[in-house]
């Protein structure tokens, strides 16, 4: 965290709305980018922004600077795009708790794409795509946050309150259903 | 040693939720086993394919829109911070938040009157007087009006976004304060002519009357349904855009 952004942080939290504003140019790009992948829709993902910032400002006063601001609105963002994914039943968002005892690759083979889906690179992409779509959304979540934003399983777990062996299993299955959806390049 | 999973090259890849010990193991045996480097190259070629997929890029003018949302809803949270209450802000407006219905009585009649003595006072009609009048009663009402609404801005806000039972109980109280005043201001408004806005105080009136009276249970069930409803029918826009409409035309009146 930069002396200006501190700054800018003290003053939003007294009620200063051009210090906020500096704050939400400074991140909003990078917090639309995780809540788009997230979420899969850019409406969505603009509306889970907004509401960030706005949830960001109400507890402005909470942030204590233990983790960077960064971390801490990017914890707020997720949960506020979860929120609006549940808000417009756009995919689950509960996980079971502990170990995956049952076969998730049996279970993805249903769905899974068939070869001459993958024949050019550009369906590869939309693959990927799709099949994040596909995923549940703390699956997703739990992916994004560990591939996209490098986040530690603790942080995942943190934000996502859940323990950090299910966030493992959470990214597991995101993984095996993203390399049965790529088979091909394996 | 342990088999190497597909779920320890996955946290071998990433350096996390692993010991380190596990991870020499797994890097002496890559050195090893063929088998093992392509199964590792397979899920490096895996993510290579999703990190291929473009970045998300909002929309053109993200931050502008963004800020023209946010903008309102933080005014209004400045307005609110907890070492104001909205009862206190009321009481700004109005002297004392007992007094809104009082208030608006006043204006009412003070309206009634200015028309009535715009069209009766002279035998012969003056047209100019007249005018006058109405002009006068039109920038008092317009100013009363465009307090109320901000009044009922604020907690329609607090209605949709606040969680705490406290603030509810407080907003609930201010609604039920606004909805007589907000009923005298349409009837005023309809006397003056002004159709328009009368209709739209009439509109607000039943959303009012709900968050004076809540139902008992669910308060979480009750803010999505606002929220829904806002969303719906741009309601908080149009109580924005109509106190901005009345702030100007009452600035061009004096």
């Amino acid at each position: 965290m930069t002396d200006d952004e501190a700054r800018w942080i003290a003053r939003a939290g007294e009620g200063d709305a051009v210090a906020f504003r500096r704050l939400v140019e400074a991140h909003s790009g990078a917090l639309y980018r995780v809540c788009a992948r997230i979420t899969g829709d850019r409406a969505i993902a603009e509306d889970a922004v907004q509401e960030a910032f706005f949830n960001a400002y109400r507890h402005l006063r909470d942030f204590d600077g233990r983790a960077a601001f960064s971390t801490w609105l990017h914890r707020i963002g997720v949960n506020a795009a979860l929120e609006q994914m549940r808000r417009r039943g756009r995919g689950e968002v509960t996980l079971p708790e502990g170990d995956d005892d049952g076969d998730p690759i049996a279970a993805v083979v249903e769905t899974a794409a068939g070869p001459e889906r993958h024949a050019r690179s550009a369906e590869i992409r939309r693959d990927v795509e799709t099949e994040l779509a596909r995923m549940s959304a703390l699956e997703r979540t739990a992916f994004v946050l560990r591939h996209h934003e490098g986040q530690s399983l603790e942080d995942i777990s943190a934000t996502l309150s859940m323990n950090v062996g299910a966030c493992k299993q959470a990214i597991f299955r995101a993984v095996r259903k993203l390399r049965i959806a790529l088979e091909p390049l394996g | 040693m342990n088999p190497i999973s597909d779920q320890d090259l996955v946290l071998h890849h990433y350096r996390d939720g692993i010991e380190p010990a596990r991870i020499a193991q797994i890097d002496a045996e890559l050195a090893r086993s063929p088998e093992l480097r392509a199964r590792r190259e397979a899920l490096l070629r895996m993510f290579a394919a999703v990190d291929s997929a473009p970045e998300p890029t909002p929309a053109a003018d993200f931050n502008g829109r963004l800020w023209r949302a946010l903008e309102p809803r933080l005014f209004a949270r400045i307005d609110a911070a907890p070492r104001e209450s909205w009862r206190t802000r009321l009481r700004g407006w109005f002297g004392q938040p007992t007094l809104a219905w009082a208030a608006a009585c006043m204006i009412a009649l003070a309206v009634g009157v200015g028309f009535y003595a715009g069209r009766r006072s002279a035998p012969e009609p003056d047209v100019l007087a007249q005018a006058r009048a109405d002009e006068s009663a039109m920038r008092v009402l317009d100013a009363y009006v465009a307090a109320h609404l901000r009044a009922t801005e604020g907690v329609l806000l607090t209605a949709s976004n606040s969680d705490s039972t406290q603030l509810l109980d407080g907003n609930r109280e201010l609604a039920a304060s606004l909805v007589d005043a907000n009923h005298l201001y349409a009837r005023a408004a309809a006397r003056a002519g002004n159709t328009q806005l009368a209709d739209f105080l009439r509109q607000l009136e039943p959303v009012l009357m709900s968050l004076a009276n809540p139902p008992a249970s669910a308060p979480i069930k009750q803010n999505e349904g606002l929220r829904d409803y806002l969303h719906s029918t741009d309601l908080l826009f149009q109580v924005r855009a109509t106190k901005a409409r009345l702030d100007r035309s009452g600035n061009r009146r004096t």
